[in-house]
């Protein structure tokens, strides 16, 4: 029984259906969500600020010249050094899910890609996932495990990059030094416990190799960014846009040179992730020790969702029908974490749980007032919302910005009308729970940890225990996606085995001919990740064309905007829960670096440039949101 | 003397793909042996590594750099050339700039920050910029960019292989100064 708030029950076969005798299922006072925190309401926010002088605005204003932008607005209270509101902004339309109407399917594979500059493969392969579902087309063995390899890769550039380019100078020498000087003075004398891996004596140290642009350990990420994306084209053409993505595998050719040339790229990953997850730990278990208040930072519910992703080449079948066995095959098993409890792995159960609102959102609602919804059930007969993806249609209105209505491009997905959060987390946290993995050497799922075994490079062969954590922080997001480092070179080193047996086999072959049917309406979903998390494309061809395009990505989760219920998304209850720990009791010297570790923690990825406006002026900061997600359409 | 053309741009963004268009257009043509002529148009970290596999002793000396860049303060098809002072911003700016190429933004000025800051380019710099009339979804060029094409390829050709009129460039910051640079057209 995974839901709570909605009300969908299971029958003893386990199969879902919708409570008898409730008039209205999915209306919002049917199912609202138990537990849930709260936004106060603007008129009382209003009043605090017109009766205290110490509590104030600080508006992160964005840049827009970059392709998306995010923007967040909070009114801080500087006596009890907390955070009061927050409302997280997405400030321009992409428009993917317009674009895509009307198009020949194939296209989604090169359109959708363009979502984001980071990762845009992953967005190629989902499309292509939505597609073999909708046509049943289903890749040769060899296929699926080069595309795994090819997600792998993307994550081994992704997360160093967030790790050491966009979060990392949160916790250098250059940002701990202004913020909290005490602290950088402690770090300065304090061992680094895991000296004998990442090679820094002391915190101080490491920190000072985290200084953007001139750090040892910057220049590092930005050195394996390359490797990562070297490893890449061999098999997919260029990076970020693939050109080898098709539905049914792969067009490339896949021989034992370019396995062998891909190999000596990710072996390269052994020994980084060692001293990523080292530093990781290090830095995290430093701050803690130093003041336990940094357990706050970015802290929120444990309430996370992750599709899976990394197929069994000998269990993907591309059909929704079977969409729950072998999603339970993958290599990162999909789930739904819920305060901190594992509450489903079910694909079909993940799926229909999920909702979009756009009640404070730039769209107008799609579904109520006596229109039809098109879907009330999945492909296997599971109810589904007329708030879930294949109901939604996309209706931009642009309008101004108001807390009390609509401020934000992005909407409000929620799963059981809970706000969840995604992640490379995500997939680690499922991962370890479910004790779903395939049989292997390297990576054991332990029910409570994922022990992570990397073979021997420069540095000796290392066992990694990344265990679930106690709270769940900024700190701890950002120890995870370390791990998860780790993890993925160790998904990408089987897949690479299986892969090489499969060519010493004979077997080349790696994609499968299909063709777009002309007729009637079909429909498909691609369960897949970003290095962030969570991705879905679903999809509906309407003789031939595309009648419906709808994509899910981390940071639609992520960047939500509060719902109906006044429940904040994952940024904003992160935000309202961070406390102010900057050394400053003047207002006008706070550059606000524990709510920009927390944004940062979630791994946003769009460029934009946060400018925190107080009394003061205005102080520039950087913050970094997927182009791809923050607005509706686009990892 | 090694010399390498770039272009830096998006395809299929109409006036913003002038850069990549100058190089389809001169990639047609016989070149010396001393001169590369390459699309650019991708992440600018990969641009500094690219640059940096050559050989030691075969690095550029000079970069001849095409791209459209709207800077709103001259007519478009505007066409600026000029050698740049290869000033850098302060390193708040470098930070961001950095933070755009490894997430996806591709333009020439963040392009020359990035690859100067790490040592990419060589130290003779050679700017075209054209000021781009239209930023949509498109094939081609709005009629002042679709004008200033012929003239940028020239341009490009000439700083490519003309030590003298490239001594003869003013050196300006990004942007250039509409005074001093030569090849100002106004469409």
């Amino acid at each position: 029984m995974c839901f709570k708030n909605l009300p969908i029950e299971f029958d003893a076969q386990g199969k879902p259906f919708l409570r008898a005798g409730v008039a209205n299922p999915y209306g919002p006072s049917s199912a609202s969500p138990q537990g849930a925190p709260t936004q106060l309401t603007a008129e009382r926010i209003e009043d605090l600020l017109k009766r205290n002088g110490y509590i104030k605005e600080l508006d992160f204003d964005p840049v827009t010249r970059v392709a998306g932008a995010l923007a967040f607005h909070t009114v801080a209270d500087f006596k009890g050094r907390k955070v009061l509101e927050a409302r997280s902004m997405a400030t321009l339309f992409r428009g993917y899910e317009v674009i895509m109407v009307g198009r020949d399917p194939r296209d989604a594979i090169f359109i959708t890609s363009r979502a984001c500059g980071v990762c845009g493969g992953v967005h190629s392969v989902t499309s292509a996932m939505a597609i073999e579902m909708a046509i049943g087309c289903v890749p040769p063995p060899l296929g699926i495990l080069i595309r795994n390899i090819a997600l792998a890769l993307e994550f081994l550039y992704d997360h160093p990059l967030h790790l050491h380019l966009l979060a990392g100078p949160d916790y250098s020498a250059a940002m701990v030094g202004p913020t909290n000087p005490s602290l950088l003075e402690r770090a300065r004398s304090a061992e680094a416990p895991h000296a004998e891996i990442h090679g820094f004596r002391t915190l101080g140290e490491l920190m000072e190799d985290l200084n953007p642009l001139s750090g040892k350990l910057y220049l590092e990420a930005l050195h394996m960014t390359r490797v990562a994306r070297e490893a890449y084209v061999l098999i997919c053409g260029k990076y970020p846009h693939p050109q080898t993505i098709v539905p049914g595998g792969m067009s490339s050719t896949i021989t034992l040179t370019v396995m062998n040339e891909m190999f000596t790229r990710l072996a390269q990953f052994f020994d980084y992730s060692k001293k990523l997850a080292a530093i990781w730990d290090d830095l995290t278990e430093f701050f803690y020790e130093a003041n336990p208040a940094y357990k706050q930072v970015g802290a929120r519910r444990a309430n996370l969702i992750d599709t899976g992703i990394f197929d069994h080449h000998e269990a993907y079948d591309a059909t929704y029908t079977g969409a729950a066995a072998w999603g339970d095959r993958r290599w990162a098993t999909p789930g739904v974490v819920m305060d901190g409890q594992l509450v489903t792995t079910d694909l079909h159960a993940l799926n229909i749980g999920v909702e979009e609102f756009v009640e404070h959102s730039y769209y107008e609602e799609w579904s109520g007032d006596g229109q039809r919804q098109h879907f009330p059930a999945d492909p296997v007969g599971n109810p589904l919302s007329p708030y879930h993806p294949w109901n939604k249609v996309t209706k931009p209105r642009p309008q101004g910005q108001n807390w009390k209505e609509k401020y934000t491009w992005d909407t409000a997905p929620r799963w059981d009308r809970q706000a969840m959060e995604a992640g490379a987390y995500a997939r680690l946290w499922n991962t370890a729970v479910a004790r779903k993995l395939p049989a292997n050497p390297f990576i054991e799922s332990t029910g409570t940890s994922l022990k992570i075994r990397l073979p021997k490079g420069a540095l000796p062969e290392l066992e990694l225990e990344w265990k679930v954590p106690a709270v769940w922080n900024a700190f701890e997001r950002n120890r995870a996606r370390a791990y998860c480092t780790g993890f993925t070179a160790l998904v990408a080193l089987n897949n690479w085995l299986a892969a090489m047996d499969r060519l010493k086999k004979g077997d080349t072959r790696t994609s499968t001919p299909f063709e777009i049917p002309k007729r009637g309406e079909q429909r498909g979903v691609g369960f897949w990740g970003a290095g962030r998390g969570y991705l879905t494309h679903h999809l509906t061809l309407d003789r031939g064309a595309v009648s419906n395009y709808q994509i899910i990505t981390p940071s639609t989760w992520n960047a939500s905007p509060s719902d109906r219920w006044r429940q904040p998304g994952p940024y904003e209850e992160a935000v309202l829960n961070t406390p102010l720990l900057e050394e400053t009791d003047d207002p006008a010297k706070f550059k606000g670096i524990d709510i920009l570790r927390a944004i940062r923690s979630f791994d946003p990825c769009m460029p934009c440039t946060t400018h925190i406006h107080s009394d003061a002026g205005v102080i520039t900061r950087e913050v970094n949101t997927c182009a791809c997600g923050v607005d509706d359409e686009g990892g | 003397m090694r010399v390498i053309v770039a272009g830096i741009g998006y395809r299929n963004l109409r006036d913003h793909s002038i850069g990549i268009a100058v190089i389809d257009r001169l990639l047609e043509r016989a070149w010396p042996g001393d001169v590369v002529v390459e699309d650019l148009s991708y992440n600018p970290i990969a641009v500094v590594q690219r640059l940096e596999d050559e050989p030691p002793e075969q690095r550029f000396t000079r970069a001849v750099v095409v791209g459209a860049v709207e800077r709103g303060n001259r007519a478009p098809g505007s066409v600026v050339t000029y050698l740049w002072d290869g000033v850098l911003p302060s390193d708040e700016e470098i930070q961001v700039a950095v933070t755009e190429a490894v997430t996806g933004v591709i333009a020439l000025d963040n392009t020359l920050v990035v690859a100067r800051h790490f040592g990419g380019l060589p130290d003779e710099v050679v700017v075209i910029e054209v000021e781009p009339g239209v930023q949509e979804f498109g094939e081609d060029f709005s009629a002042p960019v679709a004008k200033a094409l012929d003239q940028v390829c020239e341009l490009a050709v000439t700083m490519a292989t003309d030590a003298k009129a490239v001594a003869g460039l003013p050196r300006c910051p990004l942007g250039g100064d509409l005074v001093a640079s030569v090849g100002l057209s106004r469409g």
